[in-house]
C-alpha cells in the first residue's frame, strides 16, 4: 500500500499539461508551453448516502459491463494495535473470511466465488480494506455478507489456530526472507522508532504468537462498526435499488459507542511524533550478494501542503529513468547503481521520504553514500533537477496514473474509498489537483533544502557481507 | 445457517449474465473493432471513447526463439536497449522527451512472439510514436550505453538468489521443458548474455524491422488512427516482411523423473513446483486446461488452497496453472512452505491431483468452480492493454475473436467427467517434474518420497 498512495494522491483532474502543438517532429525538447486542456476535466458522477449508524455509502454507476466491485474500507489499522495485540489487524483481517453467524464457517469465500466472483483484502498501518469483484445479480447476498461479518464474526477457536500458521508462514514468505521488505521494515523502525509506525503491520512471529482470541474479538468489536466504515460500489448497479439493500443489511447494525472516545486517544498527535534521533548510518544482514540501501528522512502526513511538494520532489529525484538520481547514478558517466528510486510515503499522521537502489558490484557502498548525500544537500540551490519542465513533467506522468487508476471498476471504487476514508470526502482529488496545480519549480526548491539537511537522514544498507 | 447450496448462484445464471452481448460489443459496450492495412501491415483499432487516452501494442511474429541455442537473451536485450541512443538523439533526450509526455513504453518478449507497446495521453500521441519510430529506424546502441546496460543486466543474474520465488520458475523451466526449444528463459544465461555484442544488436534490430511479419494494435478514441503516416513513414518497417515463427521439435519424455533439489544458501522455507511440459499435441484445448488448473488452484475455494491453507495451514498461497502458446503448453502446481513440511506438502498435492484425475469431484465444488471461473472472466479485459493482449494473443494462436464470447458456453458445457479426465491428463503424478528450492539440507527430507538429484542454483542463471 505504502507505494500506491503516492501516486493515487498524485492526480490531478484538470490539469494543464504539455501539448505538442503543431509541432510536427520528434522534438525532445518540445513541450515547454502549457495550455489547458477541457477534454481532460473528469467529474466523477458519485452518489453519496450516510446512514444513521454513521455508514457512508458510495455508488457509482457504470454500465458499460454487467460487473461490479465492492470495496469495504475500515478506518481501522496497524497503527491503533496496543500492547499484545501487533500484528492483530492484519490477522483479523484473515479472520474476516473465517465466517461469520448468519452464514457460518468457510462459507464466504464459498458464495463470493460461486457466484462467479473473486475478493481480497490488504491491511495498512492507516486502515483495513476489503473487495469483492462480481458479476451483477448477487448484489443482494454480497451486501448481506458484508453486513452480517462486520457485526456477528465468529472467530472460531480451531480457525483462529489454523490462520495464525498461515499467518506466520505469510511473515516468512513476504518478510523474513526477502532483503527488500527486511531493509524497509529496519527504515521504519529507525525513522518512526518508539511510534506505532516503528513497527511492522503483520508483527514479528512472537508477537503474532502472543495474539489471543479474546484480545482479537475486542478490537473487533471497537472498530468494526457501520460508524468506521465506508462502502464502495461502482460498476453495473443501480444506486436506488441498491440502498434499499444496503438499508435492509446495514441498519440495524448498532454503531460503536465509544469509538470516538478511543479513536481521539489512538489518534493524538503527539504518539506520532519523530522521538529518534537521525544523522547516521547502519549496516544490516542479507542474503544478497548485491548492497542494496534505503536514504530516508522525515516526511509528513498525508494531505499536508509540504507533503504534495514532496511528493513532487521525489518524482523528480527518482521516479522514473529521466529522474534525477537515476541519470546521475544509474546512466550516468560513471554509473554507481543498477537502480535507484524515491518514494514519499505519507501516512495519516506522519511520514517518510526516502531514497532506496541497489549498488553495482565494486562500488564502494561509504564512497556512494557520500556522494548521494552531496549531491542532495546541493540539487535544491540549482535549476539543473528542480525546474519549470521537471515540475510539468511530474504533473503529466501523475495525469496518466490517474487515468490508469480509473480504468476499471475495481480501481476506481478504491480510488474514491481512499479519499473518503481518509479525508470524509470522495471529491477530495479536487483539492490535491488545486494544490499540485499550484506548486511551482520556486516552492519544491524549498521544501528540498528543509529535507535534505545535513544530519537529518539515516543511511541503511542490506548485504551478504555485513555483519549477521 | 443456511447451506451453500441455498446460495450458489446457477452456473446458467452466471454464464448469461456475462455472456449475452456480442463478441464486438463485449468488453466496451458500443466499442467496435475495425481492421486496415497500412502498406502491408495489418492494424487492429479497437475504438474506445472512455478516457482521452490511448494504448498501441505492436505484434512481432517472432521472440526469444530467433536467439537460437547459445545466443540466448539477445531479443530481450535489444529491446531493452532499444531507447539508448540513435543518430539524432541521446538516450538522456529520449527518455526526458517520451516521460515528460508521462508515456510508457517498451516490449514484452515471450518464446514465439514480442510485444512493443506505447500509451499516454491522446493529445501527446503525434509526438510519442514519432519517437518511437525513430528508436526504430535509427537505434544505434551507442557503445558507452551499451556496456553500462551489459552490466547492469549481468547485475540482475546476481541478485536472482534474492528472490527464490523467480528462482524457482527460472530452475523449473529449464529442469521440465528441458530439450525442448523453450527450455531457456527469454531474459537468457548469463553465459550467453556475456557473449552479446553491438554488432549482435543492430542485426537483430534489422532483422525484426524487414523480416518479422508485423501487426498492430490500437485502442483509443479515432484520433489514434491519425498515426498512420508517422507508421508508413517513420518506423522504417519493411513492406512485405512476412516471417513467423513456427516451431517443429521432438521431445523424449522421460518416464519417472526423480525430484531435483535446487540448493540456494540461507533458505529458511522451501518453493515447490510440480508440474509439466505440455506437447504440441496435448495443447489447442485451453478453455478446458484452465477449468482444469483453476478447479486444482484459481482460488480461495479451489481443492489446493482448501486442504493446503485452510485445512492444514501449510501455506500462505497455492495455485495451478495450465497456459498453451502456439506450439507447446506448461502446466504447474506452485507454493512455498517451511522447510519441514515439503514433504507433507508434496504428498498432500499429489493426493488431491490423484483424487481429482480419479473422479472425486463433488457437484458443488464442480458448480463453484465453472462459476467462478465463468464470472471472473471478463474482469480481465477491463482495462485497455488487457484487453489488447488478449485480442494479440488470439491472433497469435489462430483463433476468431469470437472465442472471448465462446468461452462462458465452452466452461459451460464441460461435464464433471470430462473435468476429472483432463486433470489426470495433465496432472497425472507419473508425469509431474517436481521441483524443490531451498537449503540443501532439503535433501535429507525429500529422499523419503524419492531418488533426488541435487542442484546448485547457480547452474539456471
Amino acid at each position: 500500500m505504502f507505494n500506491c498512495y503516492i501516486s493515487i494522491l498524485s492526480l490531478l483532474v484538470l490539469l494543464l499539461v504539455s501539448c505538442s502543438s503543431g509541432d510536427r517532429q520528434a522534438n525532445v525538447q518540445s513541450g515547454q508551453k502549457y495550455e489547458s486542456d477541457s477534454t481532460l476535466e473528469i467529474n466523477l458522477d458519485v452518489k453519496k448516502y450516510v446512514l444513521p449508524n454513521g455508514l457512508r455509502v458510495l455508488i457509482y454507476e457504470n454500465n458499460k459491463l454487467p460487473i461490479y466491485s465492492y470495496y469495504t474500507f475500515y478506518d481501522v489499522g496497524g497503527r491503533y494495535e496496543g500492547k499484545g495485540l501487533v500484528g492483530a489487524t492484519h490477522y483479523l483481517e484473515h479472520m474476516m473470511f473465517k465466517g461469520a453467524k448468519k452464514y457460518g464457517p468457510g462459507e464466504f469465500d464459498k458464495i463470493i466465488e460461486g457466484s462467479g466472483g473473486s475478493n481480497n483484502a490488504y491491511t495498512s498501518f492507516d486502515s483495513t480494506v476489503y473487495h469483492e469483484n462480481l458479476p451483477v445479480g448477487s448484489i443482494d447476498k454480497i451486501i448481506d455478507l458484508e453486513a452480517d461479518r462486520m457485526v456477528n464474526l465468529l472467530v472460531e477457536p480451531a480457525s483462529f489456530e489454523r490462520e495464525r500458521k498461515v499467518i506466520l508462514d505469510e511473515r516468512l514468505r513476504r518478510y523474513d526472507t526477502n532483503p527488500r521488505q527486511k531493509i524497509f521494515l529496519t527504515m521504519m523502525e529507525a525513522v518512526f522508532g518508539g511510534t506505532p509506525y516503528g513497527r511492522s503491520v503483520i508483527g514479528t512471529v512472537d508477537e503474532i504468537n502472543g495474539i489471543t482470541r479474546e484480545r482479537m474479538l475486542e478490537y473487533f468489536k471497537i472498530h468494526y462498526a457501520p460508524n468506521n466504515a465506508v462502502v464502495v460500489i461502482a460498476g453495473d448497479v443501480d444506486a436506488d435499488k441498491t440502498m434499499k439493500l444496503i438499508r435492509k443489511s446495514y441498519d440495524q447494525i448498532p454503531a460503536s459507542k465509544n469509538l470516538n472516545s478511543i479513536k481521539e486517544g489512538l489518534d493524538d498527535n503527539k504518539r506520532y511524533t519523530f522521538r529518534k534521533k537521525l544523522g547516521y548510518s547502519k549496516d544490516i544482514y542479507g542474503v544478497n550478494p548485491l548492497p542494496m540501501f534505503m536514504l530516508a528522512f522525515r516526511g509528513m502526513p498525508l494531505g499536508s501542503r509540504k507533503g504534495f511538494v514532496m511528493d513532487i520532489l521525489s518524482s523528480i529525484m527518482g521516479d522514473g529513468q529521466s529522474s534525477h538520481l537515476h541519470q546521475l547514478f544509474v546512466l550516468g558517466k560513471r554509473p554507481m547503481l543498477t537502480n535507484i528510486s524515491a518514494g514519499n510515503y505519507t501516512l495519516k499522521k506522519n511520514g517518510v521520504f526516502y531514497i532506496s537502489g541497489q549498488l553495482l558490484g565494486g562500488v564502494n557502498k561509504n564512497t556512494f553514500r557520500k556522494k548521494l548525500l552531496r549531491e542532495l544537500y546541493k540539487v535544491c540551490n540549482s535549476d539543473k533537477a528542480i525546474n519549470k519542465r521537471s515540475v510539468q513533467k511530474t504533473k503529466n506522468q501523475y495525469l496518466i496514473q490517474y487515468f490508469s487508476e480509473i480504468q476499471s471498476n475495481n480501481g476506481m471504487a478504491h480510488f474514491l474509498g481512499l479519499r473518503e476514508n481518509f479525508f470524509g470526502d470522495y471529491n477530495y482529488y479536487k483539492e490535491e489537483l488545486s494544490i499540485y496545480n499550484s506548486i511551482d519549480e520556486h516552492e519544491v526548491k524549498k521544501t528540498c533544502k528543509e529535507v535534505f539537511k545535513p544530519g537529518s537522514h539515516v543511511f541503511l544498507s542490506i548485504w551478504n557481507k555485513n555483519a549477521n | 445457517m443456511k447451506k451453500f447450496t441455498a446460495c450458489l448462484w446457477s452456473v446458467g445464471f452466471v454464464i448469461n449474465l456475462v455472456f449475452v452481448q456480442n463478441s464486438h460489443a463485449f468488453i466496451f459496450g458500443d466499442s467496435l473493432v475495425e481492421k486496415y492495412d497500412w502498406n502491408g501491415v495489418e492494424v487492429i483499432w479497437v475504438k474506445d471513447d472512455r478516457f482521452p487516452t490511448y494504448h498501441i501494442s505492436v505484434y512481432f511474429a517472432d521472440g526469444a526463439l530467433s536467439d537460437g541455442k547459445r545466443r540466448s537473451g539477445e531479443t530481450s536485450f535489444m529491446f531493452g536497449l532499444l531507447d539508448s541512443g540513435t543518430n539524432r538523439y541521446t538516450q538522456k533526450q529520449i527518455i526526458d522527451g517520451l516521460e515528460y509526455y508521462g508515456a510508457s513504453y517498451g516490449a514484452s518478449v515471450t518464446h514465439e512472439y514480442t510485444t512493443y507497446h506505447i500509451s499516454g495521453l491522446i493529445r501527446d500521441i503525434d509526438p510519442t510514436v514519432r519517437m518511437v519510430c525513430q528508436l526504430f529506424k535509427d537505434a544505434t546502441f551507442p557503445k558507452n550505453e551499451f556496456k553500462k546496460y551489459k552490466r547492469r543486466y549481468l547485475a540482475s543474474f546476481k541478485q536472482m538468489v534474492n528472490d527464490h520465488s523467480a528462482l524457482a520458475n527460472r530452475a523449473f523451466r529449464k529442469i521440465s521443458l528441458d530439450g525442448s526449444p523453450f527450455d531457456k528463459p527469454v531474459e537468457g544465461l548469463r553465459g550467453h548474455v556475456r557473449k552479446i555484442s553491438r554488432k549482435d544488436l543492430k542485426k537483430k534490430l534489422s532483422y525484426f524491422n524487414n523480416k518479422v511479419k508485423k501487426r498492430i494494435y490500437l485502442i483509443g478514441p479515432k484520433k489514434v488512427l491519425d498515426i498512420e503516416n508517422i507508421i508508413k513513414n517513420d518506423c522504417n518497417w519493411t513492406e512485405g516482411a512476412d516471417f513467423h515463427r513456427e516451431v517443429n521439435y521432438k521431445m523424449a519424455v522421460k518416464k519417472k523423473p526423480p525430484i531435483y533439489l535446487v540448493t540456494v544458501p540461507e533458505a529458511q522455507k522451501v518453493e515447490i513446483r510440480i508440474g509439466r511440459f505440455l506437447k504440441d499435441n496435448e495443447i489447442g484445448r485451453p478453455a478446458l486446461r484452465e477449468f482444469s488448473s483453476s478447479y486444482l488452484g484459481g482460488g480461495f475455494t479451489s481443492k489446493l488452497m482448501e486442504e493446503l491453507r485452510k485445512k492444514h495451514g501449510l501455506v500462505y498461497s497455492v495455485h495451478a496453472f495450465a497456459a498453451e502458446q502456439k506450439s507447446y503448453g506448461r502446466a504447474a502446481v506452485s507454493t512455498s512452505t517451511k522447510r519441514k513440511e515439503t514433504v507433507r506438502v508434496i504428498e498432500l498435492v499429489k493426493s488431491i491431483l490423484s483424487d481429482a484425475g480419479g473422479g472425486k469431484i463433488s457437484d458443488k465444488d464442480f458448480n463453484r468452480s465453472k462459476s467462478h471461473l465463468i464470472g471472473r472472466y471478463p474482469f480481465r479485459f477491463e482495462k485497455s492493454a488487457s484487453y489488447l493482449n488478449h485480442l494479440i494473443f488470439l491472433d497469435h494462436i489462430g483463433k476468431d475473436y469470437d472465442e472471448i464470447h465462446k468461452f462462458g458456453k465452452k466452461i459451460g458445457n464441460i461435464s464433471s467427467k470430462g473435468l476429472a479426465v483432463d486433470i489426470n491428463d495433465i496432472f497425472g503424478w507419473e508425469k509431474q517434474v517436481i521441483v524443490v528450492l531451498g537449503h540443501k539440507s532439503a535433501a535429507k527430507i525429500l529422499k523419503k518420497i524419492g531418488k533426488v538429484k541435487i542442484v546448485d542454483y547457480r547452474k539456471f542463471l
